[in-house]
């Protein structure tokens, strides 16, 4: 009884807990999301030959939108060399009104995201990649491996930046060399998980 | 200057807040009054919603003790381009906070890897007088669950 009561307790414990973060090396999670821009479905299928990254964000958290110029220069800039950007909204909108696919789809219209902005409703996606804030990125290869997680840049000042650490991984893989940074620690604000 | 003047600077001075510029994460714990048993750091920001929500647990914290548990708030708000320091001020004011707090202009990554932290705030660590950490809890707080931890930990320093 003493350890049918002990499992029970460490299960509950578990189911409460924030996923670990995917390790590097590890196979990334595909996704199939609904792009708040035109109502679309998007899939990622990782292992599809390209270079992808994905960029846990919202629109509520001030951090996150410190860095969307960032990630819209970067899309932008790295696109152009043939990878793929995807940004996920993993917040509970029933708590954040301005995190619901109306919200997001003005957002992304008035900023020009170059990216799908797909909307993570119940955080399946954010749990698989094991996200905890926003904003969080990933860069995965083209053989579906996790090569890069956590920050965009150390700073969202760009006079303050010391470490880029998407910018770095991704010349890095492009050059055809392993990633020296391969994880930093992601700051912002806490996903607001459904509850 | 004239006498009402220099009374509503008197009590402006009376209730500001104190906040204090930090860059380096290890002198955090500097601020701390020697006599404090337990040194509580809270890393916060204005604009973090949880931990704004947790400002009136952190000040029933502060207020159940004496000078033995000792509170100071690191602010973040520093890491976004839009914020000010008078804005932290402000709301420290607002809030009513008598606990010192820090306005802190260093590097993220110094931050977190200081104070062993996977990047989210609220996150408060309690430390004795060694500087050993006692307790930490990552998210917002419970004043009631805090206050009771608090007390186990001084129960065992006696």
């Amino acid at each position: 009884m003493k350890k049918l009561f002990l499992f029970v307790l460490l299960a509950g414990l578990a189911a409460a807990s924030v996923a670990d973060e995917l390790a590097i090396g590890a196979a990334a999670p595909k996704f199939a999301l609904v792009n708040a821009v035109d109502g679309k479905t998007v899939t990622f299928k990782p292992g599809d030959g390209k270079l992808s990254v994905v960029v846990f964000t919202c629109n509520q958290c001030p951090y996150a939108k410190a860095f969307e110029p960032r990630i819209i220069e970067l899309a932008r800039q790295y696109q152009a060399k043939g990878v793929a950007f995807y940004a996920i909204d993993p917040n509970d909108e029933a708590q954040y009104a301005v995190e619901s696919l109306a919200e997001m789809k003005a957002r992304a219209t008035s900023h020009g995201y170059p990216f799908p902005y797909l909307k993570d409703g119940d955080s399946t996606v954010a749990h698989a990649y094991g996200a905890r804030v926003t904003p969080h990125v990933y860069l995965i290869d083209g053989g579906g491996t996790l090569r890069y997680r956590g920050y965009v840049d150390d700073s969202a000042k760009p006079e303050e930046r010391r470490t880029t650490g998407l910018s770095n991984a991704l010349d890095d893989l492009l050059g055809g060399k392993a990633v020296s940074n391969q994880a930093t620690r992601a700051f912002g604000c806490t996903i607001k998980w459904k509850s | 200057m004239r006498l009402a003047t220099l009374l509503f600077l008197i009590a402006t001075a009376a209730s500001a807040a104190d906040l204090r510029d930090v860059d380096n994460p290890a002198k955090v714990k500097d601020v701390f009054p020697a006599k404090a048993k337990i040194r509580i750091v809270n890393i916060w920001a204005t604009w973090c919603v949880p931990c704004v929500a947790e400002i009136p647990e952190l000040r029933a914290v502060a207020a159940a003790f004496g000078p033995t548990v000792a509170l100071v708030g690191v602010s973040m708000d520093d890491m976004i381009p839009e914020t000010s320091r008078q804005k932290v001020v402000a709301f420290l004011n607002t809030q009513k906070i008598s606990y010192t707090n820090l306005y802190y202009r260093g590097n993220v990554d110094d931050l977190t890897n200081y104070f062993r932290f996977e990047g989210e705030i609220p996150v408060t660590v309690a430390y004795d007088r060694s500087g050993k950490e006692v307790w930490r809890h990552q998210g917002p707080i419970k004043s009631a669950d805090t206050i009771a931890e608090l007390r186990k930990l001084l129960g065992r320093m006696q």
